[in-house]
């Protein structure tokens, strides 16, 4: 196990310096520059040269790499161009924490209501509450999230006042774009919990636990449900990823200074060292979350041994 | 209580021979048949499949009903509200909106498709493999998933779009890159609890090959997980689609989908709320009918499910 | 399970109590009350920008964003009144010389900067040398090398700083010799490039100057109180302006709101004290008696490419440019307060004679006239043997190139029966593809540095740019290029003018290298208490003159 652990977290480390690379050269690409090209060239060719000769971009793109990287071994992410003179680092730090209140938020949301919604469905298969879950389920897949996000604040920013309509500005403020995205996050998880639930159910040893004269609860929860969260656990990674990583529809609509539209505003920019950073950052995320999943299917379900993963 | 004697007498041996003896007096089903048998059962299934019908059907034939056309614009008749000359409506161009969200229906549609045919094809069979085989091919096949999704998909669209006219063929491309990688995974977790089972072990002295026990064994047993995660991939499949060509890569005007129309409702939802509720409407219509089609798919072909 | 449980929870909560701290940016008094109860007590307005502020370093600092908060908190030798007229500000006056080349500034007395550093004629000096370093992050070198004597030299390395015609002979006297005369400069140093910045401060403060409100000092009305630059910024007075008296709001609140929605829900909250509407939305408020529209110096534009197949003939770009009614596209399609283009020049710009503006003087240059553009459509394809050519247009990938994008589409279809296609790409894209001439036509835009038609019609004589179009090498384009330098050397009014307009005229109706769509405008609502929150055409906003009743 200790190997195993070990050897996955020194992948972990390649995987993050192929993700790396691959970003700089493609980043480095793109058409344009990291500058504002209609106000460069109002500047004298010499001007100019000494722009791109002071960020380094005078050097063939190997060397500017090599050199990246040296800088990033030391923990050094660079400077933003977008954002002039900001350090990468501060700028990510800033921005992701409210990305991740929201986001955690509506993990954490979605996860409990997902879990209920979908036991109780498979639990009364084909009953009233089961085709509820459905309708919910669905809706929360083919409504898009800001739909649901204009709507939550029209409605409990607006017209009832109970909440702030936007801005981060209090707890409070973190209410809604969490609920907002925590709808996709339920309706996922319902269905996958329901859909699993229900092969579970039929299982022999679930036949066998109620004829020892197991509490229906005690059956759902200790047996059915264990055996059922791995396919929510693995889409729990992919989902915990994209939530974290922020929505660019949800921050917007609620003014949530978060990391959703800095992807998108410093990939259009061509912001070389503040796309790595976050790239880096997003990747590093999504390949921990993997790893502690692995670890977990072993845990959640005896029967996938790592031994088989080792082999 | 009366007991009749039983003499030899008075039985009688059968007349059968080898054939007769192992004839199945049912007519013989293969799987797809039998799944086909199952699925007619089920009204729910088969309402929403005839519902998917018709919509398709108006996909195609929707725009033909009307004497006006996707793309012709009337600067005089701009946000009309629907009436019987404009039965969605017009946006902002004067476009007929029930032509626009017809047209639209059909690209979603084929982006739909091609989005679940890609997830069935590339996602399942990497996640098999990957899982089946296990070790090193295992850990390179899952490294090479997360390189995949650690590169922002959003650089290598707008790299796609200098070496590719826009387009749909473009973005169908960018779509497919990584679009596949949540399937793999989850079918690969799936196979990872299946593949010690007996019924494997079973297989494997039968002498079955790793391509057998994959298709005949381990895929019908996850088909549940399957439809689900394709009931996901299709919206959201559909939503990228929308900002890809919001943000330049795809369909470029006059061509429109839904997820654009939603897009460019919702920009009106307070003067013009119409634009946004038919094409919502319109997609969640789909996705119900997908929903309730993939759960009768599910009840018909998992063989775990039948009682 | 229960454990990843625990695990998540304790993170959330760990978040949120940090989140108590530095996070949020915190409630400021007047946000809860609005700007109607919160005035009798402290006056307040609140706005908001459409974006992250990149920025407030002076020296990187080059959009509009960065400027709507720097140019208040931050002060030059002149500031724009509210009819975009330079005043005297941190100078009390200015003598030029006779031939228009030697401009004398008298600074006020006892000037300071906000941490009580003095302002005097050098910090003007030093700030100016260092912005017309080439490598000055904000890429602003021009707005002072193309005018002030030697600093190009300068800024290229060849010469050194005690050559360029900066001089200081006492601490209130700054002398600025310039190469040409030069009618707009006056304007120019009311432009935040030309502000003041503490220089001992910065060199202090190094690579953190500007990061937090702490590391900035200040010279304009306001100061910041409170700064992030993805939530917005507080800016209250400065005790040490030298007009304090004059600024009659006490606290100005800076929201980063990106959803135009989202902000018109704030604003019916009355939780801002402006809001800018989208098109759609302003036939439901256009007689609402807090509507306003307002157009600044920026003027959008189809640039055609004058050697690339089909639009090299110059009627079919005569014809493309004639299909186009700018006035239909301005009441069906933007509607926003964006204003028809007469030609590429705003009309209200100065034409450096007293009293006309440049557009009184030119006219309307651009003509719909469908049957007009059909003939020339006809030459055109004749004299190019016969074959129509496909055209393509690209364009930026946002709402309102895209909405005027289809609008074009519609209308050549319908004019010249052409089907015209749309590229959208990134911004960044885009210039990159028309600067490296691989286009036929492209939506662009450009926003005037300073109140003069120079700042339009030069950048056809430039070095190679996103605008160019190829437009060299050829008579009409030399031709072209000889106005613009007789323009710039010549010190008659009058006569400048004259050649001004008849270069702009040779560029839209002789040569079609651009087909001039309309002046960006934006449409508002302000609540009614506030008064002279003011926007002059150069689109920045300026906060020394509202006030709260």
């Amino acid at each position: 196990m200790k190997t195993y652990i070990l050897k996955r977290i020194a992948y972990l480390f390649v995987t993050l310096l192929v993700i790396m690379t691959a970003t700089f050269f493609l980043m480095h690409s793109l058409p344009g520059t990291p500058f504002d090209e209609d106000k460069i060239s109002k500047l004298s060719p010499e001007q100019q040269r000494q722009i791109y000769a002071s960020y380094g971009l005078d050097q063939p793109v190997h060397v500017q790499y090599f050199k990246y990287l040296g800088n990033v071994f030391q923990g050094d992410f660079g400077t933003s161009t977008l954002y002039a003179g900001h350090p990468v680092r501060n700028i990510l730090m800033s921005r992701i924490v409210p990305s991740a209140i929201v986001g955690i938020q509506a993990v954490l949301i979605g996860l409990a209501i997902g879990l209920l919604l979908g036991v109780v469905a498979a639990y009364r298969h084909n009953t009233s509450l089961d085709y509820l879950t459905m309708v919910i389920s669905v809706l929360g897949i083919s409504v898009p999230n800001f739909v649901v996000a204009a709507l939550l604040q029209y409605l409990f920013g607006l017209k009832w006042g109970l909440l702030p309509v936007a801005y981060w500005e209090s707890y409070s403020s973190s209410v809604l774009p969490s609920l907002a995205l925590s709808f996709g996050v339920i309706a996922q998880i319902a269905r996958f919990i329901r859909t699993e639930m229900l092969t579970v159910l039929q299982q022999d040893y679930i036949l066998m636990a109620k004829s020892k004269g197991l509490s229906p609860v005690r059956i759902l929860l200790r047996h059915a449900l264990r055996n059922s969260m791995l396919p929510v656990l693995t889409i729990l990674g992919a989902i915990t990823v994209n939530v974290l990583t922020g929505s660019l529809a949800v921050e917007s609509i609620y003014s949530v200074p978060g990391i959703g539209s800095l992807f998108v505003d410093t990939i259009k920019a061509n912001d070389y060292s503040t796309i790595i950073g976050l790239t880096v950052f997003y990747s590093a995320f999504y390949v921990v979350v993997i790893l502690i999943i692995d670890l977990l299917y072993c845990v959640i379900d005896p029967r996938i041994r790592l031994a088989s993963a080792k082999e | 209580m009366q007991n009749t004697e039983l003499t030899d007498d008075l039985f009688s041996p059968a007349r059968s021979g080898a054939v007769e003896r192992e004839k199945i007096s049912r007519p013989m089903r293969s799987g797809f048949q039998d799944g086909w048998f199952r699925l007619k059962q089920n009204k729910g299934a088969v309402a929403a499949l005839a519902i998917l019908l018709v919509l398709v059907a108006l996909a195609f034939l929707g725009p033909l009903l009307t004497k006006y056309d996707y793309y012709t614009t009337n600067y005089g008749a701009i946000f009309q509200s629907p009436s019987a000359e404009h039965w969605f409506g017009t946006d902002k161009f004067g476009r007929d909106q029930w032509a626009r969200v017809w047209y639209g229906t059909r690209i979603s549609l084929l982006i739909a498709v091609v989005a679940a045919t890609l997830d069935l094809l590339v996602g399942v069979t990497y996640g098999s493999i990957s899982a089946l085989l296990g070790g090193r091919t295992d850990a390179v096949m899952q490294r090479i998933v997360e390189v995949l999704v650690g590169i922002p998909n959003l650089i290598i669209v707008i790299l796609l779009m200098m070496v590719m006219p826009a387009g749909i063929g473009t973005l169908i491309i960018a779509m497919s890159i990584s679009g596949w990688v949540n399937m793999a995974r989850l079918v690969r977790a799936e196979i990872l609890k299946l593949k010690n089972h007996e019924f494997v072990l079973a297989a494997r002295l039968l002498d079955a090959s790793n391509g057998q026990i994959i298709l005949r064994h381990l895929i019908p047993n996850t088909v549940g997980v399957i439809v689900i995660n394709t009931m996901f991939t299709i919206p959201s499949a559909i939503f990228t689609e929308a900002f890809l060509s919001f943000i330049g890569i795809g369909l470029q005007e006059p061509k429109a989908s839904l997820g654009v129309l939603i897009n460019s409702g919702f920009q009106v939802i307070n003067s013009h709320p119409y634009l946004l509720f038919i094409s919502a409407i319109v997609i969640v219509l789909i996705m119900v009918c997908f929903s309730i089609l993939g759960d009768g798919l599910r009840d018909a072909f998992d063989p775990q499910m039948r009682v | 399970m229960k454990k990843l449980a625990a695990m998540l929870l304790a993170m959330t909560i760990l978040l949120s109590g940090t989140a108590g701290c530095n996070s949020f940016t915190g409630k400021s008094g007047e946000t809860s009350g609005g700007t109607e109860s919160g005035a009798a007590q402290t006056k307040s307005v609140s706005f908001y920008l459409e974006n992250e502020i990149p920025t407030l370093d002076q020296f990187a600092a080059s959009d509009n964003i960065a400027f709507n908060v720097l140019n208040n908190i931050s002060e030059g030798l002149y500031r724009l009144d509210t009819n975009n007229v330079p005043q005297p500000a941190l100078a009390e006056k200015c003598d030029v010389s006779e031939d228009k080349l030697s401009y004398t500034f008298t600074l006020r007395d006892g000037l300071k900067f906000s941490n009580g550093d003095p302002i005097t004629s050098k910090t003007f000096k030093e700030t100016w040398l260092k912005q017309m370093k080439a490598d000055t992050k904000n890429n602003y070198a021009f707005i002072m090398t193309d005018y002030i004597v030697n600093g190009m030299e300068y800024s290229e390395k060849k010469m050194d700083a005690d050559k360029v015609g900066l001089e200081t002979p006492d601490d209130k006297t700054l002398v600025v010799k310039l190469k040409a005369p030069t009618p707009y400069f006056l304007s120019l140093t009311a432009f935040v490039p030309y502000y003041a910045v503490d220089m001992d401060f910065y060199k202090n403060k190094g690579a953190d100057y500007a990061l937090n409100k702490d590391n900035l000092v200040y010279s304009g009305p306001y100061m910041l109180s409170q700064y992030d630059a993805a939530a917005g910024a507080t800016l209250v007075k400065n005790p040490n302006y030298w007009d304090k008296d004059s600024v009659k709001v006490d606290t100005v609140t800076i929201k980063i709101i990106k959803e135009q929605s989202t902000a018109l829900n704030l604003y019916k909250a009355g939780q801002l004290s402006r809001v800018k509407l989208s098109a759609t939305d302003v036939p439901s408020y256009k007689d609402d008696k807090e509507f306003t529209t307002h157009s600044i110096y920026r003027t959008n534009f189809i640039q055609f490419n004058t050697t690339a197949e089909g639009t090299k003939n110059v009627n079919i770009r005569k014809a493309l440019s004639m299909a186009i009614d700018n006035n239909t596209l301005m009441s069906t399609i933007l509607n926003n307060g964006s204003e028809a283009a007469n030609g590429v020049v705003p009309k209200g710009m100065s034409s450096g004679i007293a009293g006309k503006t440049f557009g009184s003087l030119q006219g309307t240059l651009t003509s719909f006239n469908a049957e007009k553009a059909k003939e020339y459509w006809e030459k055109g394809v004749k004299e190019l043997g016969g074959t129509i050519p496909q055209i393509t247009l690209v364009l930026d990938d946002d709402t309102e190139n895209k909405d005027v994008g289809t609008y074009l589409q519609s209308q050549f279809k319908s004019v010249l029966g052409i089907d015209v296609t749309l590229d959208s790409k990134t911004k960044e894209a885009r210039r990159a593809l028309m600067k490296s001439g691989k286009y036929q036509m492209g939506l662009n835009a450009w926003g005037a540095d300073y109140d003069d038609p120079m700042t339009y019609l030069q950048i056809w004589t430039e070095n190679t740019n996103s605008f160019r179009g190829n437009f060299k090498d050829t008579d009409a384009a030399n031709d072209y290029a000889n106005l613009i330098k007789a323009a710039h050397s010549e010190k008659d009014t009058e006569k400048r003018a004259d050649f001004l307009l008849r270069a702009e005229k040779s560029l839209i109706v002789d040569n079609a290298v651009v087909a001039p769509l309309y002046y960006m405008g934006s449409a508002y609502l302000v609540k009614s208490n506030v008064k002279n929150l003011v926007e002059p055409n150069s689109g920045i906003l300026e906060l020394k003159y509202a006030s709260v009743e």
